[in-house]
């Protein structure tokens, strides 16, 4: 057997369990697969077994039972809210045999998987194990990921990998970043030695009788004077040169994000978990944007600012030194503490901000229904609630802020205090200059900011790595859904659609569709009827290869999908779908969006097929009406007309409408229906539709119920049929009746 | 039609069947295994229960599962705590940060437990009051019926939390 998961279970069974087995005559090396569960019979966090050979299987919880696998007439992994349930059928009586939490349903889905070719009495083969093997674990320390979503293990999570990843940005830039580095240098330099020049040079050799430069203070202030220039020049430069460098990085980085975001699967952007990675995508940037901008140039700046700080002020005078650095520790330990705190309110500061603008937004939003039903009043407490928790936190964070800091500047001037103690006292011993007591009090201050920014570097950096892993990790996720790289072209899609022994799921071990099997000739309109959740859409969705499937094929033409070229493929089927989509931009480019070399007739000319022409031309506008968040609000038809204009435009020779015509009045409706007549002629039509009067065009209907097709006919055949369309009909004309009643 | 059917203990007759599952008798007609589901899963523990048949359509419901024999009580807890599996954070041992994730160490009422969660909006949620869920990788949920209760070492380690 070749499964890490399974192979591990395996190994590890507890000695009572060797025994029971031994007793049956079982051993180790018959059993096939395995899984092992976290609760006991109890419900308890504890553990259980699953086994199985080619004959029998074994469950072992606290005592352990043996079926013949031909007794079990079917196995199967029910989910429940955050666990499951591994349920057999025995004797037509369904028998809980054990529960698990969601930590193992993945594990007891690939055992209920691997137990049904067992059951069929097929051999496993390599590939039957591979399913959910390596990409489980850390290939370098073997570890099981604890997130399956993202492939991190936090024992050999490598940021220094990471960090010269981010690096790896900058080269392109080097003479800036010569000239920055220069800069920082030159700035750090100036930094220290200003404190010396207002210190030493000033109080001792110009200010003192006898001193080296003494009463030449006009020299003193040039020279001053020089030296802020210097700097402010310095700290131009090296701002402008950082500025620009950290945009340019940040517009590389963001560009190949957006790259890499078109360039995924439906699949990534569907799945929960990924999906907050890409939530947080923008968040990420900004943190690398502060790590370009202030974290890194400050960590030099900083680092030796206080290198410098140190060396100058132990050559000065070490025992002073001491001294100046000594509460300095204390300080630090002290703002290490409080900060957090701070920084945890003015969150709770932000969020309840955030939260009251909700309910502003909220309310002023749906003032209609809040007159409608009278509400004022109850808006005003709703309000008033949250309105309270603000006042409450804006309040300690001004108290805090207001008590904290006035202590903290008092135990810096103390510390303050405790330098100029000394030093005054090693001044009047004549063991040092009143100029190096100066100094030395400028340094002490000096050290505190650059001290401070290095003890919280260490959170700062790894938040840095977490949030450039993130986005590696999306430019380096390879798409579930790639054309292969021998993908046949094929300009011209006659539109013969074979769905053949298709299986599929969004999740794994959770199948929305089962088994499907039939085909559709080019040119023929095929209704897809069935409740809610029946997996229409998921047809749909395999149809156009939004997501591939694992098992069975859909061939177009006779060709796999999986073997066409994905561009040819995506240019010739046109979806309506009943959520229609416009983006920023003129009507005329939303038309053109799948055709952006469109001329204006053929533009005009679909809108006419679409029953659009006429309400776009009574806008001012017309087709250069701008559409999106501060254009024109289209109504529902309106929109859903801009999109079949789009299909029609597009040409497609397959054509998916999904609830087209759902949530329209009559009027509307008849329009648009139209319209899709007129779209439909000629082209392979995959229409989804509720309202069963609307596929009365249909040549053949497939209805779906739970996944698999229950029926496949002409209208007549089913009616003759009595089957589940007949009975939805009925239903629907009842419906009707009533309607017309009332 | 759409009116609530609701069933009480005297109409209906629960009972474990063999295989561990819940079956219900009403009158004539027998479910070998039905389901509990709550309407209110974090507000009313005990109210409006759907009792569904296996093809999960609604059988009715039980407006109260308390006004049952104790028995049949004990056969609902345990139904529905197989269904809304969800351990109660005691005591919190330790929360360790790092890359993005926080790795935590507790004592649920159903033994201790280690887990990890992801460092974002929707793994640490406050519903209501001082009450918190949360909710691993793997999309597990713990509950922290009340943070105020926690004793304060725990408390300290979830604080920036809330």
């Amino acid at each position: 057997m070749s499964n890490i998961i399974m192979d591990e279970v395996i190994n590890n069974l507890p000695e009572n369990i060797y025994q029971i087995l031994k007793l049956n005559k079982i051993e180790k090396k018959d059993l096939l697969i395995a899984a092992k569960g976290d609760l006991d019979s109890d419900g308890n966090y504890g553990a259980s077994w699953v086994l199985a050979t080619a004959t029998d299987m074994i469950v072992a919880t606290e005592k352990s039972l043996i079926y013949h696998i031909e007794d079990i007439e079917d196995l199967s992994n029910e989910k429940v809210i955050a666990g499951g349930l591994l349920v057999a059928t025995i004797a037509g009586l369904d028998s809980i045999l054990c529960s698990f939490s969601n930590t193992c349903a993945r594990d007891f889905g690939f055992f209920v998987k691997l137990f049904k070719k067992l059951k069929e009495g097929k051999e496993l083969s390599p590939e039957d194990f591979e399913d959910n093997e390596m990409p489980m674990f850390c290939p370098k320390c073997r570890t099981r990921y604890d997130d399956p979503a993202r492939k991190i293990c936090p024992k050999c999570f490598d940021k220094r990998a990471i960090f010269l990843r981010v690096m790896s940005y900058l080269p392109k830039y080097k003479i800036e970043l010569f000239f920055m580095l220069l800069c920082m240098f030159a700035s750090s330099i100036l930094n220290i030695a200003i404190p010396y020049i207002g210190g030493n040079i000033l109080f001792d050799k110009v200010l003192k009788a006898g001193g080296e430069y003494y009463g030449e203070i006009v020299f003193f202030i040039m020279l001053m004077f020089v030296i802020k220039l210097v700097a402010t020049a310095v700290s131009i430069i090296y701002g402008r040169i950082n500025s620009s460098l950290t945009a340019r990085v940040i517009f590389d980085l963001k560009t190949e994000i957006f790259g890499a975001l078109q360039r995924l699967s439906l699949s990534f952007y569907n799945n929960n978990q990924t999906g907050t990675l890409m939530n947080n995508v923008n968040g990420d940037a900004m943190h690398l944007q502060y790590f370009f901008h202030d974290g890194a140039p400050y960590f030099i700046v900083n680092f030796i600012t206080m290198v410098g700080i140190f060396v100058v002020m132990i050559t000065m005078n070490w025992k002073l030194a001491l001294i100046t650095i000594l509460p300095i520790p204390i300080i630090i330990y002290i703002l290490k503490g409080f900060f957090p705190k701070l920084l945890v309110m003015f969150n709770r500061m932000f969020r309840r901000g955030g939260n009251l603008n909700s309910i502003i937004n909220d309310s002023l939003n749906g003032s209609r229904v809040v007159k409608a039903f009278g509400k004022e009043a109850s808006e005003v407490s709703r309000f008033s609630k949250t309105n309270d928790g603000v006042y409450q936190i804006n309040m300690d964070l001004g108290q805090m802020v207001q008590t904290a800091f006035p202590l903290l500047y008092l135990m810096m001037g103390f510390s303050g205090l405790i330098v100029w103690g000394y030093g005054s006292w090693l001044v009047v011993n004549g063991e040092m200059t009143f100029g190096s007591l100066i100094t030395f009090t400028g340094y002490g201050a000096m050290l505190i900011g650059p001290l401070q920014f290095m003890t919280q570097i260490t959170q700062w950096w790894s938040d840095c790595m977490n949030s450039a892993s993130r986005i590696f990790e999306i430019m380096d996720t390879v798409p579930e859904v790639e054309e292969k790289s021998d993908a046949i072209r094929i300009p011209s899609i006659k539109g013969n659609v074979e769905i053949k022994d298709v299986s599929f799921g969004y999740e794994p071990n959770n199948p929305v569709l089962h088994n499907l099997n039939f085909k559709v000739n080019s040119g023929e309109m095929i209704g897809i009827v069935g409740h809610s959740g029946a997996g229409k859409s998921t047809l749909t969705n395999i149809i156009t290869r939004l997501y591939d499937v694992k098992e069975g094929a859909i061939n177009i033409d006779g060709i796999n999908i999986k073997d066409l070229s994905l561009k040819d493929l995506h240019s010739q089927i046109g979806m309506v779908l009943q959520e229609t989509f416009l983006f920023i931009g003129t009507v005329a480019e939303n038309i053109a969006y799948a055709k952006p070399e469109a001329t204006m007739k053929e533009i005009i000319e679909a809108a006419k097929v679409a029953n659009a022409h006429d309400f776009i031309l009574e806008l001012p506008e017309g087709y250069d009406t701008i559409i999106g968040s501060r254009g024109k609000n289209f109504s529902g038809g309106e929109k859903q007309r801009i999109s079949i204009a789009r299909a029609v435009l597009l040409n497609p020779n397959i054509l998916i409408l999904d609830e087209a015509t759902a949530s329209l009045d009559t009027e509307t409706e008849k329009l648009i229906q139209e319209a899709l007549e007129k779209l439909i002629k000629g082209r392979t039509t995959f229409a989804i539709a509720h309202r069963l009067s609307t596929l009365r065009n249909a040549d053949r209907l497939v209805v779906i119920e739970k996944g698999k097709i229950e029926e496949l006919g002409t209208h007549e055949e089913l009616i003759r049929s009595k089957g589940t369309y007949y009975k939805l009909l009925q239903k629907q004309k009842e419906a009707l009746k009533l309607q017309g009643v009332s | 039609m759409n009116e609530i059917k609701y069933i009480t203990s005297e109409q209906g007759e629960f009972y474990k069947n063999t295989g561990g599952f819940l079956g219900l008798k009403i009158g004539e007609k027998g479910y070998p295994r039905v389901s509990l589901v709550r309407s209110f899963p974090y507000t009313h523990l005990h109210n409006f229960i759907s009792i569904r048949d296996k093809e999960n359509n609604e059988i009715g419901i039980i407006e109260d599962i308390l006004t049952f024999p104790e028995n049949i009580i004990e056969l609902f807890n345990e139904e529905l705590n197989r269904r809304y599996f969800l351990p109660i954070i005691k005591n919190i041992y330790s929360v360790k940060e790092e890359y993005g994730y926080s790795y935590w160490n507790v004592l649920t009422d159903l033994g201790n437990k280690k887990f990890t969660i992801r460092r974002d909006n929707y793994s640490f949620i406050n519903v209501k009051d001082n009450r918190v869920m949360v909710i691993d990788v793997d999309g597990n949920r713990y509950e922290i019926s009340d943070y105020e209760e926690l004793d304060s070492k725990s408390y300290r380690l979830i604080e920036l939390m809330l």
